[in-house]
């Protein structure tokens, strides 16, 4: 247990030692502000024409449904957080098993007591911790949206619940991507292409038959999240994304057992 | 610091191919506790490929390979404690400081608590790394990486030192500090020093073995196998030879 702490320490220690963490935590800070306060400053035009021109007044019940923090500010924001993600994270993974292999430090963690299991599960652990951490510090602006639109504290954990295993599942894509390459620019780039591509696979529906497209829309993974964003914490879409997880942890465990036989 | 015997490493009919490639082919060697030991060859000879077979980074195509009775592949974690590895060009992490590497190095190894603080002081006194304990690895110099490569090696004490090319790349000062640290350690414990410089192997090996092509064409006492007027020839392929 001890080697495997020491690993996760050593990883976010190597992270946090290059620019990409920081440019990374300030990005999505950056975005989710400016996201924000663009979907706010819509939200607050709509609001002021219905208000004002549409029926002449700030009158209770003359704004329609649809206009609301919620579905203006909210929902949308949340949709482009997943988006960002996507383009974040692959920043993280590309450099974390590519550089090592690259370096020869992997012959460094092969010879020493942790097992290629343990290997794995370290760089697994300290990559879905500095996910975390970039979605605490998205978490400002999409909380008082939350609060403000009186959506409550369980409709926030879940989105933030279903932010976290995406971005958990986006990072296992970029893990394995990395794992088998020694090349960081081809791991992020295989990483975004893997990413786009599985982000909404109906992309594929004009070329497949309708029994095609529900399956391909079962491995998608935007309708999953949606439902956490709209507020629903389901358990499919919950071992989807466990089972992309534990692929990936597969995937990248089995690049380690080729290096040795290859 | 503790007295070893060292490892016995024992390799029978050791074979691996990479594709059609044989770099290693049914090398039979045994390496006795304590012994400093040569691994020659020129460059492709197989000696790297014999040393991951060894340490287990790499998986035997035929043949087997133990170290103290446990095979690598079986028994990773017995080998793996018995072993310091210094690779061929100095494999660190230079986003690391100096001390902050050691102790990760020593973690990894199995080390923890008083033991590791012990362990990490006493390598950089004995590598002579105190002035440059809070450095970035990544801005030392080429001498300074390989001696934080070869403490990084003895932090956990290992009856089995594996040296891949040590002083390659080093100044002669450089060089003769190296070499002086692997003397010290005759008969303390087992050291596989894997080198093509042949005046290295004379002074510090007691046994050499000379690889060519991946086949084992010479091993015995080192004064014996390098005492010819050409020792040279031993590396030389057949054609080239005649």
């Amino acid at each position: 247990m001890r080697p495997l702490l020491s690993l996760v320490r050593k990883e976010l220690t190597v992270l946090f030692g290059s620019p990409v963490a920081y440019v990374t935590l300030t990005a999505i800070a950056l975005v989710t502000a400016l996201l924000f306060f663009d979907h706010l400053r819509i939200y607050n035009q709509i609001l002021f024409v219905y208000t004002s021109n549409v029926t002449g007044g700030f009158e209770g019940g003359t704004v329609p449904a649809h206009v609301n923090l919620q579905d203006q500010v909210f929902m949308p924001l949340m949709q482009q957080l997943a988006i960002t993600l996507i383009g974040l994270i692959p920043l993280i993974t590309m450099r974390v098993f590519s550089e090592e292999r690259a370096r020869g430090t992997d012959e460094f963690l092969l010879t020493s007591l942790l097992t290629p299991n343990q290997i794995v599960l370290g760089k697994f652990v300290a990559t879905f911790l500095f996910v975390a951490l970039m979605l605490a510090v998205s978490f400002v602006y999409p909380a008082a949206a939350v609060l403000r639109a009186g959506l409550g504290a369980q409709h926030l954990l879940a989105v933030y619940v279903g932010l976290l295993v995406l971005g958990l599942g986006l990072a296992s894509i970029g893990l394995v991507c990395s794992a088998f390459t020694t090349s960081q620019l081809v791991a992020a780039v295989s990483a975004y292409a893997v990413a786009f591509a599985l982000y909404d696979l109906g992309w594929l529906n004009p070329f497949v038959g309708n029994r095609a497209a529900e399956t391909l829309s079962l491995l998608s993974l935007q309708p999953r999240f949606s439902g956490f964003a709209e507020g629903l914490l389901s358990l499919a879409d919950a071992v989807y994304f466990a089972g992309l997880i534990a692929v990936g942890f597969v995937l990248a465990r089995l690049s380690l057992d080729l290096v040795r036989v290859r | 610091m503790e007295q070893h015997g060292g490892a016995c490493v024992e390799a029978v009919a050791l074979t691996r191919r990479f594709g059609p490639n044989t770099a290693l082919d049914r090398l039979t060697l045994t390496i006795e506790p304590g012994e400093t030991f040569g691994l020659l060859g020129a460059n492709g000879a197989g000696k790297t490929t014999f040393i991951r077979l060894i340490t287990g980074y790499l998986i035997p195509t035929e043949g087997s390979v133990t170290v103290d009775g446990f095979s690598p592949v079986t028994h990773p974690a017995q080998v793996h404690e018995r072993l310091g590895y210094v690779a061929e060009t100095t494999r660190l992490y230079p986003d690391l400081r100096v001390e902050r590497f050691l102790r990760f190095a020593g973690e990894v190894h199995g080390l923890a608590g008083k033991g590791l603080d012990e362990a990490v002081e006493r390598s950089i006194e004995r590598f002579s790394l105190a002035s440059v304990s809070s450095r970035l690895v990544g801005n030392l110099s080429k001498g300074f990486q390989q001696r934080v490569s070869l403490a990084q090696a003895f932090l956990h004490d290992p009856a089995l030192l594996i040296v891949d090319e040590p002083t390659s790349g080093l100044d002669p000062l450089q060089q003769a500090e190296v070499d002086e640290v692997l003397a010290g350690l005759r008969g303390e414990r087992t050291v596989i020093l894997c080198t093509h410089d042949l005046a290295e192997a004379r002074a510090l090996a007691s046994r050499v073995a000379v690889l060519r092509q991946g086949r084992l064409v010479a091993a015995g006492p080192a004064s014996e196998v390098l005492g010819g007027s050409d020792p040279l020839a031993l590396f030389r392929a057949p054609a080239a030879a005649a």
